[in-house]
């Protein structure tokens, strides 16, 4: 039902392409992240780890530290007796006054271990004779889903595919590790913090340190990627503060890429032997799922499975498996980029069983078409823009050892968000300040708050300040489950509509109308028809007076939306004598609503894509087996893409403002991975069902098919 | 393609075989040492262990935090700077062999009165950033590239590049205003 606030039909600003505010500040280098806050006084906070992957702590010795060159503090987090539970959990800290200092004296610090058997894999964990390491078991064992009947599906099926799948730990690997620069005036305490939740940080030092909250003070004006890893100040930061409050002066303590790779969360690993069923005409018919995954130490690892398709009669049973390994934490659409490959690898060994085509086999298995579940458009729209009529049935028949595949996925996500507040002011000099406690962690929320200001006050952007990223403004959440947009936006719109209302009051006896009767268009507050009868937004806002327009909103009902659906198609080359992977083109077709910037959501889509190549060829967080240590905690080791690992990647975002704003952080993410492999296994003819696609295991994929079959 | 200090670390092991040949190795430090470093145009005087890397130099002890420190062992480019004439990783540089050098960081890009170098217009134009904390590295590699290759081809410029890591996935767009920046620099 369109009133008041609704979002305009006519948008000057509202899903044009519209630079980033910030980016002069972040190319000059003049943005100040949480990593470059230097304080007067300032001194340096590092932290002491378990080294071991499973031990009892014996003794905590911190003497020899206390009288180290330049410390000003030091304290024990855990005591004697406490076990740790991971490589990298956290026991001591100390603070100095140079970087290089804090490190000598970190290494002062003695703690004495008593090693407890651990676990550095599920394998380990599961065996019958694993000692009991984890004190309420080493599994939890979820109940089981099920719907329809099970039997009866698999009786109607023509062909029945059984097999494991999986995909492994990857960590977020953010540019800026967490953590804060901490300072106490009194009681009081000032955070700068590497967050994804500036308020939620508030809350949580206020808890982590039994203080009011009132006497915290959260800053985050820019962060480095968080990908779900930052919502807390976490370990680092409450010693931080404790480390301030000893020293009584300003500490700074980031983790160091070590510590980030060991315990700042990641995507758990996911496993599950299927067996899945399909009629001879292709209907599925049954699916019967026993999954498994590790969260690291004491934490689940749940995702959706069967993924989208339309299964009449499912079962699904999942167990979580704890290692002694760090524990996870949301990562960029949790859980599905695991389910959507279990079941899309799955989704071509059935559309092969049936000689059916990829693409027609998904639509005909697809729940019904929505709003929200647009997969059979965006199927026929994707394949017609990819060339699909060119693939080649499963092993390209091309001679030499390059061989080339293209595979399909479809994935879905929720978004959405409510309850973020806003206030604007309107001063009589024309200025517009509108805020919001949100942050922007890169997507780009400083730009698309006053976008959506600017565009209800029919200003340029240019001419709204919007002010964020601090615990002092009006409430917004933590930005997570691609939630912000659909949760600040509508804030922003009631408030900025609100404020303008305001204006027009002002206006209205001088303009000879009504209130109701204006507008406020191209930078003038006029009568509705008549432009001429009007003033300038400078002269308008003179009407305002010494007290400044100043109003309170709130998100309302109507303006934002849930559910989005998005198609990937990709392209692979395989060599098949090294098993390099080399991706070659994606294309992503993605929804998000109602797109606020062209511009940002693009970036969002093409980051989403690039960071899924990464999960498929490229990332894996490895164990040693024996110790439990992860041997590439750092970033030669452990893999990412380079700019010449990146794709010919081609975006289509379909526009939806009837859906209000939904939100576009993490779906375009999920289906990569899945399509790649699906194009591998076009490419070669080997299945590979698990990944990363790493060149070892691509090349003893297709040994094993060559040799009996993979299939 | 980056050194990381190794070229510089080699010159001056050479150099200070010429100097044992007369007087012995000259050993300075532990503790704080005098240490000259020539900024953007500007001089630096520090007193700084010898320890202490040109990236923490720079950003811990005169606050030019524009290069940003990451891996910090010469693997994302982030604290990319260009020492006379040539990129280094600066994280794995020492600010005591870089002594003498022209060092040009991020935060000495943009002219006095504010106007962006075309390389840093380019990067907004084309959204070549996101979280924004992989940028200035790989603005300055960005530089160094198009100063090497004024016509650098997509490949020259893809080879120049592959030093540096972001983690939000902005290739594509740092491609586009690579390419974009060139052309302005050509006029």
């Amino acid at each position: 039902m369109a009133n008041k606030y609704s979002w305009p039909e006519k948008p000057v600003l509202i899903g044009t392409a519209i630079k980033r505010l910030d980016g002069p500040d972040k190319v000059t280098g003049r943005a100040r992240y949480t990593y470059d806050i230097n304080r007067p006084g300032m001194i340096f906070g590092k932290m002491v780890r378990s080294p071991y992957a499973h031990a009892r702590v014996v003794s905590v010795d911190l003497s020899a530290a206390e009288k180290a060159p330049g410390v000003k503090a030091v304290l024990a987090y855990v005591q004697p007796g406490a076990q740790v539970m991971y490589q990298g959990d956290p026991v001591a800290a100390v603070a100095a006054d140079t970087e290089e200092r804090s490190l000598d004296a970190a290494r002062l610090i003695r703690v004495r271990y008593e090693v407890l058997p651990h676990f550095a894999n599920v394998e380990q964990a599961m065996a019958p004779d694993a000692p009991a390491v984890f004190p309420n078991g080493n599994t939890r064992q979820g109940s089981a889903e099920e719907t329809g009947d099970l039997a009866a599906g698999f009786a109607k099926a023509a062909h029945v595919v059984e097999a494991t799948y999986s995909t492994h730990v990857i960590g977020h690997v953010c540019l800026e590790t967490h953590g804060t620069v901490c300072e106490w005036d009194g009681d009081k305490l000032t955070a700068w913090i590497s967050t994804q939740a500036v308020i939620q940080s508030a809350q949580g030092f206020a808890q982590g340190l039994g203080i009011p909250q009132a006497n915290v003070h959260t800053i985050t004006q820019y962060m480095g990627g968080g990908f779900g890893s930052k919502f807390a100040p976490d370990a680092q930061g409450i010693i931080c503060a404790k480390l301030a409050r000893i020293a009584k002066l300003p500490v700074k303590l980031m983790l160091d890429r070590k510590e980030e790779h060991l315990d700042t969360g990641n995507r758990p690993s996911a496993t599950a032997h299927i067996r899945a069923g399909v009629t001879a005409d292709g209907t599925l018919t049954a699916f019967d799922g026993q999954s498994w995954g590790t969260g690291g130490a004491g934490a689940p690892s749940g995702f959706p499975l069967p993924y989208i398709y339309n299964f009449p009669s499912r079962k699904r049973i999942h167990k979580d498996v704890y290692i002694n390994a760090g524990q996870q934490r949301a990562m960029r659409a949790p859980g599905h980029p695991q389910g959507c490959f279990l079941t899309e690898i799955l989704m071509d060994e059935l559309a092969d069983r049936v000689k059916m085509d990829p693409v027609a086999f998904r639509v005909k298995n697809l729940p019904p078409a929505a709003p929200n579940a647009m997969w059979a458009e965006y199927f026929a729209r994707g394949a017609k823009a990819f060339g699909w009529d060119k693939r080649h049935a499963t092993g390209d028949p091309a001679p030499g050892p390059i061989k080339t595949g293209m595979g399909v996925s479809a994935h879905r996500w929720g978004g959405a968000g409510r309850g973020s507040k806003a206030h604007m002011d309107i001063t009589s000099d024309g200025g517009v300040v509108i805020k919001c406690g949100t942050q922007d962690i890169g997507t780009g929320t400083r730009t698309i708050v006053a976008i959506v200001a600017a565009e209800t006050l029919g200003l340029p952007v240019s001419s709204v300040k919007p002010e964020i990223g601090d615990s002092t403004l009006p409430f917004s959440g933590g930005s997570g489950g691609s939630t912000t947009a659909a949760s600040a936006m509508p804030a922003i719109r009631v408030t900025s509509v609100m404020a303008r209302d305001a204006l027009f009051a002002k206006v209205a006896p001088t303009l000879g109308s009504t209130p109701e009767n204006l507008v406020a268009e191209g930078g003038r507050v006029f009568v509705k028809g008549t432009p001429a009868k009007g003033l300038s937004w400078k002269d308008a806002c003179k009407l305002i007076g010494t007290e400044p327009i100043s109003v309170d909103g709130q998100w309302e009902d109507g303006l934002s939306g849930s559910g989005t659906s998005g198609v990937q198609f990709a392209e692979a080359t395989v060599d098949i004598e090294t098993g390099i992977v080399r991706v070659t083109r994606i294309l992503a077709i993605q929804d998000c609503g109602l797109i606020v910037d062209k511009l940002t959501a693009e970036s969002q889509a093409y980051g989403g894509v690039i960071a899924a190549i990464n999960f498929a060829l490229f990332e894996d967080r490895i164990l040693d087996r024996v110790t439990g240590q992860m041997v590439n905690p750092n970033m030669e080791m452990y893999l990412l893409a380079g700019m010449s690992d990146v794709p010919k990647i081609d975006i289509m975002l379909n526009n939806m403002p009837e859906r209000g704003v939904i939100g576009i952080g993490e779906p375009p993410t999920v289906s990569t991975a899945s399509a790649i492999a699906n194009a591998v296994r076009n490419a070669t003819g080997a299945t590979i069902r698990s990944l990363p696609l790493h060149p070892h295991r691509v090349l003893a994929a297709i040994e094993q098919e060559k040799a009996g079959g993979t299939n | 393609m980056k050194s990381a200090g190794v070229t510089s670390l080699a010159t001056a092991v050479t150099t200070a075989t010429v100097a044992e040949a007369q007087t012995g190795p000259r050993l300075v430090g532990p503790g704080d040492v005098p240490v000259t470093l020539m900024v953007n145009g500007k001089r630096l005087e520090l007193k700084i262990e010898p320890r202490v890397t040109l990236l923490d130099a720079i950003r811990n002890r005169a606050d030019l935090t524009g290069n940003k420190r990451v891996c910090d062992r010469g693997t994302c480019g982030a604290c990319t700077m260009i020492v006379d004439g040539r990129t280094v990783y600066s994280c794995s540089t020492l600010a005591i062999e870089v002594q003498g050098k022209q060092i040009r960081t991020v935060d000495g890009l943009a002219s006095a009165n504010g106007t962006l170098h075309p390389v840093q217009q380019a990067f907004c134009d084309t959204d070549g950033l996101m979280c924004g904390f992989c940028t200035p590295g790989f603005v300055v590699a960005t530089v160094a590239v198009l100063e090497k290759h004024p016509n650098a081809t997509r490949e020259q410029i893809s080879k120049g590049l592959d030093g540096n890591i972001c983690r939000c996935g902005t290739f594509v767009r740092i491609m586009e205003a690579a390419l974009k920046a060139k052309q302005v620099a050509r006029g």
